[in-house]
């Protein structure tokens, strides 16, 4: 990653937290100005119905966020584990402890701050003020009750004098007007009305009282006087220093309707008012008490609910900076340990973890530039030695054809020197030269024909195989070929059939029997033992074990190169030809010391 | 999963109050206007009056729903309105304001002064012209049906729900457009 990707990065990662503060921060402010300022505003608003609900139903959403946030990075870890994908437990773990580290501290908190609420809210309500108010609103109530009592009794009163008057001649108004004026100053009154109907008749007020102008009672209140016998009402009229009680009385069936009106003191009035007032607004926190309950539950709630979302978030986002590089190191190690050495770890951290990465990134580089080196060393070797076993073929070629070449060359210098002296032997001489040149020749032949045979060895036809009989057949040319040297073959039940091709592994076994039994001295032995392994992938083994003199550990390199030998005469082409057949099988060969003396060449063909 | 089912029937089973139900439903044709009278029977509880002589503003809130009068039909509604009640108790002057808006219109106010007047206005619907209907209406027969919303309470202490009645059925209406 280019120093710039990084820093694009960089940003953009600094960029989504500031963004989360922001978020936060903006949800928070008026969280909390509301938390300041809760204890001013009306309960009414607190405990809103919409309010409420639109509480409830953010709530709703907040847990299924959270729940959605916590159920997805959980299923996600399970899956992790079950595909046992690198890293996970770890990363379980992890996250594990940071969720659950915020989650537990805040539901606690949750838990006991609501509680305390509810008990608080409980508490408010069982204190001594509320028998205080009621009895304040009884004495209240009792006041306006004995208020409106006089007025009806005054109005009653002032019925039964206006009903001795006969409204409908003219003259008797004056005398009624007159004697309302009586009424008003005897019943202490402040106001009097005489209407027929809804048609005022008389009206007389009491100038000390303060009433501007005549209150209009309305025509509810005199139909209801009307039809009820009896009617009050408490008012304040513009202008009037207080609250004014009207009392309106009628007889059923009559038209006539008298209201009497008294100003209450205006002090006595306010004070009144006020406890009646206070009561009310106790009643109404008290009949909004669980409205209110619910709506500081919610918010609770819904606080806890933002902090619970934030901190797991926070410990997902942690967890996954700690746990990914890990995986990606995890993951890039077992790359390296299957050889894919070119692999890079390409997480982004900026911590220790970051430094870890690149180490482990540069370590790489470091083991991929050796085992170049390594491997570009062993061309070399390899190329080295055989050119060294090419010459050492060259030289033993010359020799083993200089071999017979030497008895070839004799036996003519031979012939001509008898020739030269007329020896009257030379046919015998003749005869005995040709054999020796026949002889001689047939070796080069056979020599020659050897090379041919390793250079031009067909490609295994492999078919099943009774290795058992194989063995055995193989074995019985050699029983009884060297006194005192013991040759045997033990192959398990399992090993048969083995799908090789029987022509080629014979040969290699002669030709590993061939130096078994030449290296072994009297009284000595060679086992030969064939079973099925079914450890590291299944496969054939052969082993030939001989009880000889053993190979020296710097021969056991090049002793599969062709035309290489440590018996000082023969091709060379023994093992080479084993070697052969045994990688032409996709199998392989190795050589091991024999415990506790000898050699044993152990053969692993793939088991079909 | 059991807790959430348990807390789902406890929703269903709060938000319907028991013995509260709407009855004498009678809807009639006035013209174009339907007209609906109903009673509301057991809605003004404890907790209402409680409610109202603290002197907040407390509504009864009846759904009014016009029907097509078709059995085995997924969607028969025509028509949906509301009408509020609201009442406001005055506690210095010792009276109840009662406010009847339809559709959030204030169509009619009235002040008693005890419960009993009180109760009677607030449950008793008499002949309010609810629905209008107009040439696109379908011709039939139309139904109307009430259920009222009388507030909301809160379950396990903070999960508010609203609390209504089981919906009512009127009588069947005959429609000819015009």
């Amino acid at each position: 990653m280019s120093l710039r990707e990084r820093f694009e990065r960089h940003r953009k990662n600094h960029r989504l937290i500031l963004g989360g503060l922001a978020a936060l921060l903006l949800v928070f402010t008026p969280l909390f100005y509301l938390s300041q300022r809760g204890r001013d505003l009306p309960a009414a608003l607190v405990a809103n119905r919409v309010l409420l609900f639109v509480l409830w139903y953010v709530n709703v959403i907040l847990i299924l966020v959270v729940a959605f946030v916590l159920l997805r990075n959980l299923i996600k870890l399970l899956v992790e584990r079950r595909h046992r994908i690198l890293g996970s437990t770890f990363k379980f773990k992890l996250v594990a402890t940071y969720v659950g580290l915020s989650l537990i501290p805040v539901l606690v908190l949750f838990f006991i701050a609501t509680e305390l609420l509810q008990g608080s809210i409980d508490r408010w309500f069982s204190t001594p003020l509320a028998p205080v108010l009621e009895r304040g609103n009884a004495v209240a109530q009792a006041f306006y009750d004995r208020v409106e009592g006089t007025a009806l009794r005054d109005a009653s009163r002032a019925l039964e004098e206006v009903q001795g008057f006969d409204l409908e001649q003219a003259g008797e108004r004056p005398r009624l007007a007159r004697r309302m004026r009586e009424l008003l100053a005897e019943l202490d009154l402040d106001l009097l009305v005489v209407y027929e109907g809804d048609e005022l008749v008389n009206a007389v007020l009491d100038p000390r009282s303060g009433i501007p102008d005549l209150p209009e009672p309305g025509r509810d209140f005199l139909e209801e006087a009307a039809r009820e016998g009896r009617a009050v009402r408490m008012d304040t009229p513009a202008g009037a220093p207080g609250r004014l009680v009207l009392a309106a009385v009628a007889r059923p069936g009559a038209p006539v309707i008298v209201v009497a009106g008294t100003l209450l003191d205006p002090g006595v009035a306010r004070q009144t008012d006020q406890l009646v007032r206070d009561f009310q607004a106790y009643r109404q926190i008290e009949a909004q008490k669980d409205d209110l309950r619910a709506s500081h539950v919610l918010l609770f709630l819904m606080v806890t609910l933002l902090i619970l979302l934030g901190s797991s978030w926070a410990g997902l986002y942690l967890a996954k900076r700690v746990t990914v590089p890990i995986q990606a190191l995890a993951e890039g190690t077992r790359a390296i340990s299957g050889g894919d050495l070119r692999h890079r770890v390409d997480v982004e951290a900026d911590d220790e973890l970051g430094v870890l990465v690149e180490s482990f990134n540069r370590m790489t580089e470091e083991l991929a530039s050796s085992k170049e080196a390594l491997e570009r060393s062993n061309r070399e070797l390899v190329e080295a030695q055989r050119l060294a076993a090419w010459n050492e073929a060259a030289r033993r070629i010359a020799h083993e054809i200089k071999n017979p070449l030497t008895p070839i060359r004799l036996a003519a210098e031979r012939l001509l020197h008898k020739r030269r002296q007329g020896d009257p032997g030379l046919g015998q001489a003749i005869e005995d030269a040709v054999e020796i040149i026949i002889r001689e020749v047939v070796t080069l032949q056979g020599m020659v024909d050897e090379f041919s045979r390793y250079a031009r060895m067909p490609r295994p036809r492999p078919a099943p195989v009774d290795l058992a009989q194989l063995v055995g057949d193989t074995l019985s040319l050699y029983r009884d070929l060297k006194p005192g040297v013991e040759v045997e073959g033990q192959v398990e039940d399992g090993a048969s059939p083995a799908l090789l091709d029987a022509e080629q592994v014979r040969r290699a076994l002669i030709n590993l029997l061939d130096n078994a039994v030449e290296a072994t001295e009297a009284p000595g032995r060679v086992l030969v033992t064939a079973r099925r392994n079914l450890q590291n992938g299944a496969h054939l083994e052969i082993r030939v074990a001989d009880t000889g003199r053993g190979i020296p550990p710097d021969s056991r390199e090049k002793l599969f190169l062709p035309y290489y030998s440590t018996k000082g005469r023969g091709t060379g082409l023994g093992l080479a030809i084993v070697h052969r057949i045994v990688t032409d099988h996709h199998g392989s060969i190795r050589v091991e010391d024999n415990v506790p003396r000898g050699t044993v060449f152990t053969l692993e063909l793939p088991a079909v | 999963m059991r807790a959430a089912f348990a807390l789902l029937g406890l929703l269903l089973l709060a938000s319907e109050v028991r013995g509260a139900e709407i009855s004498d439903l009678q809807a009639t044709l006035d013209g174009n206007r339907v007209l609906a009278s109903f009673t509301l029977s057991g809605g003004l509880d404890g907790r209402l009056a409680q409610r109202i002589d603290s002197g907040l503003p407390t509504s009864i809130l009846f759904e009014i729903e016009l029907h097509k009068d078709r059995k085995r039909w997924y969607d028969n509604r025509l028509d949906r309105s509301t009408l509020e009640v609201v009442a406001v108790h005055d506690a210095v002057a010792r009276t109840y304001s009662v406010h009847l808006k339809l559709d959030g219109e204030l169509i009619e106010s009235r002040t008693v002064r005890d419960r009993e007047a009180l109760a009677a206005a607030m449950t008793r619907i008499e002949r309010t012209p609810v629905f209008t209907l107009g040439r696109r209406t379908p011709r039939g027969r139309l139904l109307v049906k009430v259920r009222a919303e009388l507030g909301a309470r809160t379950i396990l202490s903070f999960i508010p729900a609203a609390i209504h009645t089981d919906w009512a059925d009127s009588n069947k209406l005959r429609w000819l457009p015009p």
